[in-house]
């Protein structure tokens, strides 16, 4: 998409630093566009409890500059977008390529209700809780979340879904029996294909033979589920619904009553067609599906083709030209040649043509699926052939990618289910539809791609703050395998007004911690791993965490592990001062092991470098304190000449002396824990930094 | 006639509702005569919700607005904005405070803390019930702004001011700018001189037509408001009046002297920080490291000295430690056969600071950790200076380290300048240092509109970090001048003319001057200046006709607040 919007400065990240620069930018009248590849803005900054020195809940102060930046009229938000390439014009500005990706749902139209979470089949591990709790495939992002609008997290297609000859869904219904959704499980199979359930017991499985888990502990029996789901809905004697969408007058003809003419009837009646059939379909039911599926099965299945409204005719067709008279689009398997040739209200399988005026939107719904449907059917279905084969004149037998085995028979849901929690979820969204179902704004949108946008900017700011280093890299500590040894930003999710227990519980049993452990400079001054710099911010969060803990859980012990108590801020050695008047237990000492006891109490190794010699102390709950890394993925977009780093491999301030926030790059700046490790206080001033000297490049670029 | 009031209460995500009841205050707040709507909602001022009770105002047409949740201070002016953009006038918007004043106040006593609640919730409607829509006062603003101190921070503050296109008034009470720089050697992280970038800098503004400097000077009065303030600056050349639209301070904090015989200072050969940097530049050019006439063989540095005492500083100076650590590697650059013994409490290089720890431990600095509790102990004897510590990392084995020279790493204290704080009416902290109005919020602003903090008076800071609150600051500015009107707060005094007999009481009581007498029509009566009243309402009270009133805050509202206060329900 090109587009031709200037925007004097964008700035690159929703966090605090970027919140404050766009803001003031906005106020001094500039236009300003800002990027956030999440969901929301707000940062890290907006997911912590509260904080140091004041304790303010961070909600109450991030939250409005959220709200503000979001109303601001001179401040574009993009959510959910990457910068894409950055190349510098002759005249000093950018022209910029974003991508903003898709997700899935329309934000005009979503009013943040929440509904779909409810109802989708497909866990994730919640980044906005650290991987504390689950959430949704479908989500939004966090309470406070600006924009409140969900998202859906999709990786493309599921290999199943992927490799599925005819288009199906199999994750789908995997998904949706996983949660126990049988019926809603076969319906979803349905909205792709009739007679779901016989071509499940027919089919080779291409699904079965491309899922993840065949090479780990055995493929999942998708067949088996689907075939499970059918029968129990055919079993219970009420036909399943099926959604038909909007009505159309086009009135469609189909003569003929085989496999692949019933399925194209069916999907055109689904896309709203008035369809009618000539041909005797229980023929057809016993020419190709008696010899492999019970009869009453396949019978009620093919009776599921009256509930999209098919008509059908017992009596031999009219003349086409008779038909004509009545109808739109008259589909034939066996036409005349001269009538293939000339007639385009006649179409044959696979189409060869189309009748564009009358047809669009059914045809283009249905030819892109159908096109490839003989093909695939006779690939997927070996018995289909065969039949063929016996009832016409023989042919060239397709060669077969795959030997058939019959799919296993579950008698129990739970049976059912068990197999169906082994899905490994390989695409995140499953696309079961659950979500378009209930959305009552009908905001969903699997139609949505990647959208290139390019802008010009006068200028840039980096504002895209740091990442944390990951524990589990050091396995003495165990963080990978221990469940009661959390990370500082864990911790501050626990203790969150937005918290996912509701309360401070360790993990591992939901049991309140009475004595916990909080281990400083995890990953951060650090030679072996992590970064040889000081995080920063560690030190004085983990007295604030020390002090929050105490007045949660008043009994407990809390002790501090740490090289060197770094508070230095305006009321930080106060702060500091103010957490051992509490009682907080300051030990100097790095810890080196961690080892875990039979009920996930945690011992740890230490040197007390103070009174001397290698000791141990038992935990219940170890918080360990990770580093602050640089997060400069961004300056891979750079054409040319992109920002230097600085040897930790922060972006590098050229002139921290007179012209802090400036990078190497004229007309790129840098604001935040970009440049470097800031708490909030210095961030915000950082940022507002940044904005003079935006202005000032604006005005020598001459930018109006 | 009755008003449509909505009521929206605020759980603050537990902060409140740990503490009140909320949901109960929204059922009986319900009931109450008028109230038409009534909400609670997690945060009140996050965007979903900000953006439903929009929705709630347009479609149930309230007319007036009733947030009960954290302090005015904090979201005064977002639920302002919020009525605004719902098409109601924002001074129909009631806050009420029901955390720092009810929930913060009583986290053990839910049921009362409730109650109270309630009725200050109610106290809130009575009040929304008689708010009248009121005009912001629209002033020109004048695009100028004076700054205090022209050290680096206001050299700097003022090239930036300078480039938003800004008239600065740099006004520097010493014969010549750059302040503590001047003293100063070469500068962490990278070696810069202090003095390159002080002359860097002066050039600068001498080459800057819209910057005037006034060296010798003094700020003796301040009068005027937001937008437009005038000041006189008395300097060699006598007074001088100037209009500005803002004012910002960067006087910089105090290099610490020690105490007499605090580790000997006093004694020859027992430096601060600073004397040290002047002795490094003086014996670089030497390229011999002499004090006194004697060559220096080993340099004791004590850090803390004068900071986080229990007696005395409080407070982390910060950037010491840094500081004295980059002091070790510039004189083991230029002297490397000079040993050094680095004697801390806590190494607080913080962030990429930390390389420079790095890179002295490398260099072979020997830094020794002591606790305050067994301090360093200076001694003189007739061979020289003796430092005897206990090493807390050896199990508290005892040095005593002879030496030459001993370096008492000293930071920033809080500037004694009384008289600027008068004229200006800083807001001094408890650490000396001036106070912003809130550090992740604003923290370069002050607490009076249009006057700003910078650098390291508002705390210690290194180069680096009062260069970036120069900055900001100066972006702050712009965003006040640069549009050249600004909207003042239309809640300030208005005197009934019939009922006034002007007695002159309410000047009196008024802390801005901002009631003069004047005569209309031959009777003497008050006048407030819009500009220069705040709206604090000293003046009500005192006036014997009940002649003078705050808009917002009328005689009336206040009676039916005090009613709706005492009001007992069943």
């Amino acid at each position: 998409m090109k587009n031709d919007e200037r925007f004097a400065c964008m700035i690159v990240g929703g966090g605090i630093a970027g919140l404050e620069a766009a803001i003031t930018l906005g106020d001094m009248g500039l236009e300003v566009i800002l990027v956030e590849k999440e969901a929301s803005i707000g940062g890290k900054m907006i997911l912590l409890s509260k904080v140091f020195p004041t304790l303010d809940c961070a909600s109450c102060i991030a939250t409005p500059k959220m709200a503000q930046a979001a109303n601001h009229p001179r401040v574009k938000i993009m959510p959910y977008t990457d910068v894409k390439r950055v190349e510098r014009n002759a005249q000093g500005t950018f022209r910029v390529t974003l991508n903003k990706r898709p997700t899935y749902v329309d934000f005009n139209r979503c009013t943040g209700c929440g509904q779909c979470e409810k109802v989708c089949t497909v866990g994730r591990p919640d980044q906005f809780q650290e991987g504390l709790v689950a959430r949704k495939a479908i989500y939004i992002p966090f309470p406070q979340a600006v924009p409140k609008k969900a998202v859906i997290e999709k990786r493309g297609l599921s290999p199943c879904s992927r490799k599925c000859p005819v288009g199906l869904r199999p994750h789908a219904w995997v998904a949706l029996l996983r949660a126990g959704k049988v019926k809603e499980a076969y319906r979803r199979a349905l909205k792709d294909i009739p007679f779901a359930g016989t071509l499940a017991t027919l089919c080779v499985g291409y699904c079965e033979h491309n899922c993840t888990q065949r090479k780990r502990e055995g493929a999942l029996p998708i067949r088996g589920l689907l075939l499970f789901a059918a029968r129990k809905v055919l079993g219970a004697d009420q036909p399943p619904e099926i959604a038909v969408e909007n009505r159309l007058s086009t009135k469609v003809a189909v003569l003929d009553a085989s496999p692949e003419a019933l399925t194209t009837a069916y999907m055109l009646a689904r896309a709203g067609a008035q369809v009618s059939l000539w041909g005797d379909i229980y023929k057809t039911g016993e020419t190709f599906f008696s010899p492999h599926v019970p009869e009453w099965f396949w019978k009620k299945e093919l009776k599921c083709l009256e509930q999209v409204g098919i008509e059908f005719k017992k009596e031999k067709p009219p003349e086409i030209e008779k038909l004509k008279q009545t109808y739109d689009l008259i589909i034939h398997l066996n036409p005349s040649a001269q009538q293939e040739q000339t007639d385009n209200a006649v179409l044959t399988l696979p189409f060869k043509a189309e009748k564009t005026e009358d047809l669009p939107v059914v045809l283009g719904k249905v030819r892109a699926w159908t096109q490839d449907l003989l093909k695939a059917l006779e690939h997927a279905l070996p018995f289909l052939e065969e039949a063929k084969e016996a009832s016409s004149s023989g042919g060239e037998r397709a060669v077969k990618d795959l030997p058939y085995s019959e799919p296993p028979v579950f008698w129990s849901l739970s049976q059912a289910q068990e197999q169906a929690r082994r899905c490994l979820d390989c695409g995140l969204c499953c696309e079961c539809h659950q979500c378009v179902e209930v959305c009552p704004a009908k905001a969903i949108d699997f139609s949505m791609v990647p959208q290139e946008v390019e802008v010009e900017c006068g200028a840039i700011l980096l504002a895209t703050g740091f990442k944390l280093y990951d524990p589990s890299k050091r396995r003495t500590l165990g963080y990978a395998s221990y469940p009661n040894v959390l990370t500082g930003m864990q911790l501050d999710r626990l203790l969150s007004p937005t918290r996912p227990y509701n309360w401070l519980l360790r993990p591992s049993d939901g049991k309140l911690p009475g004595n916990i452990a909080l281990v400083l400079c995890v990953g951060s001054r650090d030679l072996t791993g992590g970064t040889r710099i000081c995080s920063r911010i560690c030190c004085m969060y983990s007295i604030k965490q020390a002090q929050l803990i105490m007045g949660a859980l008043p009994i407990a012990e809390v002790t501090i592990y740490y090289i060197d108590i770094r508070a230095f801020g305006k009321g930080y050695e106060e702060f500091f001062t103010q957490a051992e008047a509490m009682g907080v237990h300051f030990v100097k000492g790095k810890v080196s092991r961690i080892e875990e006891t039979t009920n996930n109490d945690l011992i740890l190794f230490y040197e007390d470098l103070i009174k001397g010699g290698v000791k141990k102390a038992r935990h219940d709950l170890v918080v360990l304190a990770t580093g602050a890394l640089p997060q400069t993925e961004v300056l891979k977009v750079f054409k040319g000449e992109a920002p230097a780093l600085d040897s930790s491999s922060f972006i590098e301030e050229i002139d921290p002396y007179l012209h802090p926030g400036r990078t190497n790059i004229p007309g790129v700046f840098v604001a935040g824990a970009a440049s470097g490790p800031k708490d909030i206080p210095d961030t915000v001033i950082h940022a507002g930094a940044t904005v003079a000297h935006i202005v000032a490049h604006l005005k020598e670029i001459g930018w109006s | 006639m009755a008003k449509k009031i909505g009521v929206f209460i605020c759980y603050c995500g537990g902060n409140i509702s740990d503490f009140v009841d909320v949901e109960k205050i929204a059922q009986e707040i319900a009931h109450e005569d008028d109230v038409v709507r009534a909400k609670t909602h997690m945060f009140v001022c996050s965007d979903a919700a900000q953006e439903e009770i929009i929705r709630e105002i347009k479609e149930r047409g309230l007319e007036a607005l009733v947030i009960a949740s954290c302090s005015p201070k904090l979201h005064l002016e977002t639920f302002r904005r919020l009525a605004q953009r719902a098409g109601l006038n924002p001074y129909t918007y009631i806050q009420v405070n029901i955390r720092e004043q009810c929930s913060w106040a009583h986290t053990h006593n839910r049921e009362e803390a409730t109650e109270k609640a309630l009725r200050l919730v109610r106290a809130g409607v009575a009040r929304a019930r008689m708010a009248r829509p009121l005009k912001p006062i629209e002033i020109k603003t004048i695009p100028a702004a004076l700054v205090v101190g022209a050290g680096i921070t206001g050299l700097r503050t003022a090239v930036a001011l300078s480039d938003l296109g800004l008239t600065v008034h740099l006004v520097e009470k010493e014969k010549r700018v750059g302040g503590l720089l001047n003293h100063l050697d070469r500068l962490f992280p990278y070696g810069r001189q202090a003095t390159e970038l002080i002359e860097e800098l002066r050039r600068e503004v001498e080459r800057r037509e819209n910057i005037h400097l006034y060296l010798e000077a003094e700020v003796t009065k301040k009068t005027g408001s937001v937008g437009n303030f005038k000041l006189t600056i008395v300097g060699p050349e006598g007074e001088k009046e100037v209009h500005v639209g803002a004012v910002l301070v960067a006087t910089g904090g105090n290099p610490y002297v020690p105490n007499p015989g605090e580790y000997g200072y006093g004694a020859p050969g027992i430096l601060t920080l600073l004397d040290f940097h002047r002795l490094i530049r003086d014996c670089r050019g030497a390229k011999r490291f002499v004090f006194n006439g004697h060559p220096v063989r080993r340099v004791v540095f004590i850090y803390c000295v004068g900071f986080r005492e229990k007696k005395g500083h409080r407070f982390c100076s910060r950037y010491c430690c840094a500081a004295g650590v980059y002091a070790g590697l510039t004189l083991k650059k230029d002297f490397p056969q000079i040993e050094q013994f680095h004697l801390y409490r806590d190494m607080r290089t913080y962030g990429s600071l930390e390389r420079l720890y790095h890179q002295a431990l490398e260099e072979g600095l020997v830094f020794v950790r002591f606790n305050e509790t067994h301090r360093p102990e200076v001694l003189e004897t007739e061979e020289g200076l003796t430092v005897r510590v206990k090493d807390e990392l050896t199990g508290g084995k005892e040095l005593a380290i002879s030496c030459d020279l001993i370096v008492l790493v000293t930071g920033l204290e809080g500037k004694e300048q009384q008289k600027l704080v008068d004229v200006l009416k800083l807001p001094v902290g408890k650490d000396g240092f001036f106070n912003e109005i809130h550090p992740k919020l604003r923290p370069v602003e002050t607490v009076i509109d249009g006057l700003f903090i910078t650098g390291a008076c508002q705390a210690p800071k290194n180069i680096s970090e009062s260069v970036a609150s120069g900055l900001a600051a100066a972006a702050k500015s712009g965003v006040l001048l640069l549009p050249g009107k600004l909207d003042l707060e239309p809640q300030i005094a208005r005197v009934n003319l019939q009922k006034c007999s002007w007695c002159g009481l309410c000047a009196e009581a008024c802390p801005y001057e901002a009631i003069v007498k004047e005569e209309i029509q031959g009777k003497a009566v008050a006048r407030v200046n819009p500009a220069l009243c705040k709206g604090e309402g000293a003046c009500v009270p005192v006036c014997p006709e009940e002649a003078i009133e705050v808009q917002g805050y009328e005689h009336q509202q206040i009676k039916a607040m005090i009613d709706a206060l005492c009001k007992e329900t069943a």
